[in-house]
């Protein structure tokens, strides 16, 4: 093997990697989307004062949050077809995506509404405000501006998680990677290339989302 | 009928196996064990050399961390095992694999201690310095003490992180427990219930760090 | 003294001309290293019956791993001297181009794309799709169920070509796509497929495992190749892993062949013919 380092191949095949880049964008976003709107309502129902919400909420998040990301896409890809819900390969990888993030998503906004003064609740009311509208109005809002640096970083993190999608074989970022490594042996550049493709994605996001939190903060 | 059929078919084969998934537990553990020991010795050394270290070293470490965290565990652990060996360092699976959870480990708890160290007051070293402490023992009496109230929640959160993490292993032939699990399911075709099993398994290590992790945060909270 | 010291100078010039240990390593054959090292280190995988996979207490077992031991006496008359490396099926080619393995046999299908990163062995099996009924099916054979037309339905594992693949040999059937193997079985047992289709090995070793219950609808297509890998560019180690297989399925070690042969795939082998060479028939 030759010591010199040689990016030939991989600038060959630098289209495929920027398509399991996509790929992998696409995966998370869709994921953290419909994470978002289970996180928003296991959120409510974990601060609900029934217990018919609270158990079954509470018992979602600690069940997630302490299983492998890997188990539960194997076990959503393999096993529920058994129980009758066959998806295919993308859709049960952005079901499990969604599962997974929405567990931690839910204590994100749960933390977030719990910053937000539960003074402009009444105030709402007192001005005759309903309960949707003052939800959807006035705590909605202020709630996504404390939630956005842990969205952000939960958004970060999902994107990671997208590389397990190569384990059943979805053409994501990693799983071109290994590709390109079966065809041409030169494993260093590759995986130096496709690291250096993950941590600028990250490092864009974030920055992203920090502009987005000085855009959308409230002027002090 | 054929569920009760199923279950029943399920304890039997779970029961021949367990051998083999007592094994897969214990090299989880040893894994997990390994990555969380070493990652935070090496992350200990991190976080110390991201609030003291001079500017070089400082820029250096940074980049680490930052390279690390945006880097996802599967890549580092690939990089590990295939990289590594273009180098002269040519690691079989488990060992490959728990340097790279180590790797993961350490920029994580280099983190989590320069975040705690870095939220103590400065008033407190000041005062230190004021009545005439040396620097270790301003280490030693002051800072870590305050320092490991914050450090230990997420460092148990990290190490649950670990044994999460440790089931990526199974992708490069470590036989832990989802491998293992894995190859049950191959013979007896009973994917369902050991994918469930595996899941319950691992819920039930992670959830008892978890329980660990409060008991500490209460034992070591200040009296309010 | 001067004939002395040409002498000298003769010698150390003929000893450093005779072989720099550097190059001799670096020319070495992988089949002398093997011989060296009194071990050979296979990849293959643990999660495919019945080609490699755990038995119940654990021992890794299949028909790939019996091709190793078939090389591993061949080389040290001893099927014991062999480690396995496990390796998922992405890593069967990365495994031998980084020199992880020496050699990998975990049911490999030669391709022309796969055949310019690696050396493949000789076949050592040659797989198609199969039909699987059930043993009481309405259905006597692969011409009754083509008969049916569209009244048959198919159970098989999700793939791109699955479809085609299936009207390839029945023109008319309903095609239902599963997951997994094990779901494409369950469907035919419980009656919502009346056919099976799937690697012909992988159904004789669910028939083998339930005897009587299904049969074989007597016909396969879709051929394909398999062979174990080794690195490019060393012909001595190809030639010998090639010699090795070929003698297990034509020579001395027909036995061993057609033992493993019957105990994952459950036919008997004829043996091969005595007198003209049976592979230039």
């Amino acid at each position: 093997m030759g010591n010199t380092l040689n990016f030939a191949a991989v600038w060959r095949s630098f289209d495929l990697l920027l398509e399991g880049l996509a790929l992998s964008l696409g995966l998370a976003f869709a994921g953290i989307l419909i994470g978002c709107v289970i996180g928003l309502i296991v959120a409510f129902s974990l601060t609900a004062k029934a217990q018919l919400w609270r158990r079954p909420a509470r018992l979602y998040v600690t069940i997630i949050r302490n299983t492998p990301i890997l188990v539960l896409i194997l076990f959503a890809y393999f096993a529920l077809p058994e129980l009758g819900l066959a998806l295919s390969k993308t859709n049960s990888f952005i079901l499990t995506l969604a599962i997974y993030s929405g567990a931690y998503l839910a204590e994100v906004f749960r933390a977030g509404l719990a910053a937000v003064p539960t003074g402009l609740h009444e105030a709402g009311l007192a001005i005759g405000l309903r309960e949707g509208q003052i939800r959807n109005s006035v705590i909605l809002p202020l709630m996504l501006r404390n939630v956005l640096p842990s969205l952000g970083s939960t958004f970060i993190s999902l994107f990671k998680d997208t590389s397990l999608a190569a384990a059943i074989a979805i053409p994501e970022l990693t799983f071109e990677a290994r590709k390109i490594n079966v065809e041409s042996f030169r494993v260093v550049e590759t995986w130096i290339v496709t690291c250096l493709l993950y941590v600028a994605t990250c490092a864009a996001l974030a920055a992203l989302i920090r502009y987005a939190e000085r855009r959308l903060a409230i002027p002090r | 009928m054929g569920m009760m059929m199923d279950l029943a078919a399920f304890f039997d084969q779970a029961w021949v196996a367990r051998l083999a998934i007592l094994k897969g537990l214990g090299t989880t553990v040893a894994v997990s064990a390994l990555a969380i020991c070493l990652g935070t010795i090496l992350g200990v050394g991190v976080g110390l050399a991201l609030t003291y270290g001079a500017r070089p070293l400082r820029w250096l470490t940074r980049g680490y961390t930052d390279f690390i965290r945006g880097t996802p565990v599967l890549v580092l652990v690939f990089a590990s095992y295939y990289v590594l060996g273009t180098v002269g360092l040519d690691l079989p699976p488990f060992e490959a694999g728990v340097l790279a959870l180590t790797v993961f480990c350490s920029s994580h708890v280099g983190e989590i201690v320069r975040g705690a160290l870095q939220a103590i007051p400065a008033g407190q070293s000041e005062s230190a310095k004021a009545i005439g402490l040396t620097f270790t023992q301003t280490f030693a009496y002051v800072l870590a003490p305050q320092a490991l109230r914050q450090i230990l929640p997420a460092w148990v959160n990290t190490a649950a992180e670990m044994v999460k993490a440790s089931t990526l292993l199974s992708i490069i032939g470590v036989g832990e427990l989802l491998l293992r699990i894995q190859e049950l399911i191959s013979r007896t075709f009973l994917s369902l219930d050991f994918y469930f099993f595996a899941g319950v398994l691992y819920f039930a290590v992670n959830y008892a760090i978890e329980r660990f992790g409060r008991y500490v945060e209460r034992r070591s909270a200040l009296p309010t | 003294m001067k004939t002395l010291l040409t002498l000298a100078a003769g010698l150390a010039a003929l000893t450093f001309l005779s072989a720099s240990p550097a190059d001799a390593q670096q020319n070495q054959s992988k089949l002398d290293k093997v011989l060296a090292r009194g071990r050979l280190v296979m990849g293959t995988g643990s999660t495919n019956a019945p080609w490699h996979f755990k038995s119940a207490d654990d021992k890794l077992q299949g028909f790939d791993i019996d091709m190793g031991r078939i090389i591993a006496k061949a080389l040290f008359n001893d099927p014991d001297k062999i480690d396995f490396v496990i390796q998922s099926s992405d890593a069967r080619i990365p495994n031998i181009t980084t020199d992880k393995v020496d050699i990998t046999c975990q049911f490999m299908t030669v391709t022309g794309e796969r055949a310019q990163q690696i050396a493949f062995t000789i076949p050592y099996y040659r797989e198609g799709v199969g039909l699987m009924l059930k043993a009481d099916s309405k259905y006597a054979d692969y011409k009754a169920l083509k008969a049916a037309g569209s009244a048959v339905t198919i159970s098989v594992l999700q793939n791109v070509y699955a479809e085609s693949m299936i009207h390839a040999a029945l023109p008319d059937a309903k095609v239902d796509q599963y997951e997994s193997v094990d779901l494409i079985y369950q469907a035919l047992s419980s009656g919502r497929s009346d056919a099976a289709a799937t690697d012909q090995s992988s159904l004789a070793w669910y028939m083998a495992q339930n005897p009587g219950k299904y049969r074989d609808a007597g016909y396969g297509w879709n051929p394909q190749t398999y062979a174990c890998g080794v690195k490019r560019g060393d012909q001595d180690w190809v030639n010998f892993v090639n010699t090795a297989l070929h003698e297990a399925m034509t020579g001395v070690e027909f036995d061993a062949y057609a033992k493993s042969f019957k105990t994952w795939f459950g036919k008997d082998l004829p043996p091969p013919a005595i007198g003209f060479p049976v592979e230039f028939k």
